[in-house]
């Protein structure tokens, strides 16, 4: 087994360690699981950083071709964002979106050292960087936003129809807290998700002369990008709260996704994984 | 055993309001001092609105009957009228009964925990008169370690189980942290005061009252730090409150959904939380339909607060056994204050010591013979049973002297750690403010 391996199968232990103390603390209001859920957070998203930078290192000239590194990272930026909100917060219930999401992704960048992405052959370096970056971390406050959609759902219900709040429930965040959470998710996450768009175009501009080619996953992301700005100008000009940005951010998470498994593994585009 | 153990007293389950007022102790230390001087050897009085509770370790000579005379003197009633209405337990039943009270497993409302701020009161007061001693410092010792590891160990308390805590624990599930939350009173009655206090010290910052008498508006904002404003424009201060808790005694609603969809309008959908403990209600249920705007009336509240006092007797029955097996456990305190087991523990203890040494020892010293084995066994033992000889021998003379056999017994039990208790940090905090020992 090589160094490389031994960091990987450490941090799936992390990962999978910390999730379980997650879920349990949650279930069990178990203040103690919650801290050794962070530690071993922590400990898995040193490694994966680690991981990561020998990655770029030792692969640079290929790594941006691979499947592997694009899920690898996209796992690393729903923890990065974990933290950004347990800082914040002090809450450790948000870990429960974050660190199942980042675990999955990870073992799937492991199950796809095969996959190819197809790359043009002018990578233009800063819009790729910026465009790569800022989707990512844009993605991983959507499903921030979106767990938190779902969690405020849950409570909201529960309020609204007088039923007694028991074991995990009295645990849980304010609505408040929800909807601060969806708030900022929207407020950072949607101009980091235009930049990438933008950048994304400009790159297409100079690898393929022009911006727009109809291509399918262009054709959703920019249906996201509308969903995300009604949404982002609902919350900002209008004043929306609660339960209608909670579940707009939840579709807007769910067309992503679909666009991220669907659309990258079975339909013919330029952003596809090939075996 | 040469002393008996009671508790006798009454409470809100044996006997009513008038006379629980009436043998309520007034001056307990006096009650307490003229006590010992009737011939207890300790004794610790409680006295609250909903009980009055006599402890008391005595000698055979003096009997329930005798405590129950000097208690209905001193209160000017007579045994005829305080017997039938108060209930007296013995031994281990007056430990447990004791224990149950410190728990508030005995309360009017399970798993309050005022009860237990009320027993160290009276506790503290006993040892600065020097009414608790040996047997009656360990028991509320004991009592305190019980309450203490029914809170951590069940959760009988973590609910809400009064009408006004139950809103504020809403409000918090909804706002989170109240600072910065501004409540509205609709109407003035005593339950809505009760709740605006409780929101009040949970950290609302500003409260206003509307009522339909304005002058009486402003005299309760006078009273609460808030202001008052006129019930005529209802609706437009409702645009800055987030709590409302309305209690007018109007026939018909005072606040409609309409009228509240406007308004949530206005407040760009920032959340509003309705307490309606008016009956016939003051607001139309509609409103609990509107988006961010969440309402509870009075049934509502009642039945969160119901299934929390039965989630409470659920965790009552975890509580009982801890109050079982502790109140075992003092038992076996009781049992060992008599002079002979306490030597035998001193013996045995020093055996035990002896052995884990010469382990050791041979541990170290590789393989010895038999003949060396057996003479290191023998030095070990003999230095363990020469050390015991003098503190043995001190006991007996003190106890056959001065009659004060638990309290030398339990000094040496707690020296010699023959009860194997773990001695919490803090045990011995206050001790130097505290002119008066424990022993």
């Amino acid at each position: 087994m090589s160094l490389f391996e031994l960091f990987q199968y450490v941090t799936i232990a992390l990962y999978l360690a910390g999730t379980t103390f997650f879920f349990i603390g949650s279930l069990k209001s178990n203040k103690l699981l919650g801290k050794l859920g962070n530690l071993s957070a922590i400990g898995g998203f040193a490694l994966h950083t680690l991981d990561l930078l020998l990655a770029v290192t030792l692969y640079r000239g290929t790594v941006l071709s691979g499947g592997y590194f694009y899920f690898s990272l996209l796992g690393w930026s729903f923890i990065l964002v974990y933290f950004g909100l347990w800082w914040k917060l002090r809450s450790t219930f948000f870990a429960l979106t974050a660190s199942p999401l980042a675990l999955l992704l990870f073992l799937v960048s492991l199950a796809s050292q095969g996959l190819k992405v197809t790359l043009p052959t002018h990578l233009a370096g800063l819009f790729i960087g910026l465009h790569i970056g800022t989707i990512f971390v844009s993605i991983a406050l959507m499903a921030m936003a979106a767990g938190a959609g779902v969690a405020f759902l849950y409570l909201n219900n529960k309020i609204k129809t007088k039923a007694n709040l028991t074991g995990m429930e009295k645990e849980m965040p304010s609505l408040n807290t929800f909807d601060n959470v969806n708030h900022w998710s929207i407020i950072i996450g949607f101009p980091l998700y235009t930049l990438s768009l933008a950048s994304g175009f400009l790159w297409a501009r100079a690898a393929f002369s022009k911006m727009f080619s109809w291509d399918p996953k262009e054709i959703v992301t920019l249906v996201v990008w509308f969903l995300f700005a009604f949404v982002f100008h609902q919350r900002i000009m209008v004043g929306w709260r609660g339960k209608k940005p909670a579940i707009m951010v939840i579709i807007v998470f769910v067309i992503t996704m679909i666009s991220l498994w669907g659309i990258n593994f079975f339909v013919p585009t330029h952003h596809s994984f090939k075996a | 055993m040469d002393h008996n153990i009671y508790l006798i007293g009454l409470n809100h389950r044996s006997a009513g309001v008038d006379v629980r007022e009436r043998y309520a102790l007034t001056n307990v230390e006096e009650f307490e001092d003229g006590l010992l001087e009737f011939g207890v050897r300790e004794v610790m009085a409680l006295s609250t609105c909903n009980r009055v509770e006599i402890l008391v370790v005595c000698s055979p000579g003096i009997t329930q009957t005798n405590i129950l005379e000097y208690w209905a003197k001193r209160c000017c009633g007579s045994v005829s009228e305080l017997e039938p209405n108060t209930y007296c337990h013995e031994s281990l039943n007056a430990v447990k009964h004791l224990f149950r009270v410190a728990c508030s497993l005995d309360s009017m409302i399970v798993g309050e925990p005022q009860i237990l701020g009320q027993l160290k009161d009276s506790y503290r007061k006993a040892v600065d008169a020097g009414a608790a001693r040996v047997i009656i410092n360990r028991m509320l010792h004991k009592a305190f370690f019980v309450a203490k590891r029914v809170r951590t160990e069940t959760s009988i308390a973590s609910s809400a189980v009064s009408i006004s805590y139950a809103a504020v624990e809403l409000a918090k599930k909804i706002f989170g942290e109240l600072q910065g939350q501004r409540a509205m009173l609709v109407g003035a009655g005593e339950m809505a005061e009760l709740a605006a206090t409780h929101l009040l010290n949970s950290g609302v910052e500003k409260i206003s009252i509307a009522n339909r008498t304005y002058s009486r508006a402003e005299g309760l904002a006078e009273c609460m730090g808030g202001s008052a404003v006129p019930f005529e424009n209802l609706y437009d201060h409702l645009v800055d409150a987030d709590i409302i808790i309305s209690s007018t005694g109007a026939h018909h609603a005072v606040i409609s959904a309409k009228e509240m969809k406007k308004v949530i309008k206005k407040r760009k959908f920032r959340p509003m939380f309705f307490i309606d403990i008016a009956v016939p209600r003051d607001i139309d249920p509609d409103v609990n339909g509107l988006d961010n705007v969440y309402l509870y009336d009075i049934d509502d509240l009642k039945d969160v607060v119901e299934e929390n006092k039965s989630q409470r007797e659920d965790e009552a029955v975890k509580a009982n056994s801890i109050v079982e097996f502790e109140t075992l456990s003092f038992g076996n305190w009781i049992n060992s204050l008599d002079l002979q087991p306490t030597i035998v523990d001193l013996f045995n203890r020093s055996e035990s010591v002896a052995q884990q040494e010469l382990a050791k020892t041979l541990k170290r010293l590789g393989e010895v013979d038999a003949k060396t084995h057996k003479a290191l066994e023998t030095m070990a033992m003999s230095i363990g049973k020469k050390l015991l000889h003098e503190p043995v021998a001190f006991l007996k003379r003190r106890t056959e002297e001065e009659g004060k056999a638990d309290e030398f017994v339990d000094l040496a039990r707690r020296m010699f750690n023959l009860d194997n208790e773990t001695i919490p940090a803090d045990a011995h905090c206050g001790r130097k403010k505290n002119s008066n020992p424990e022993n």
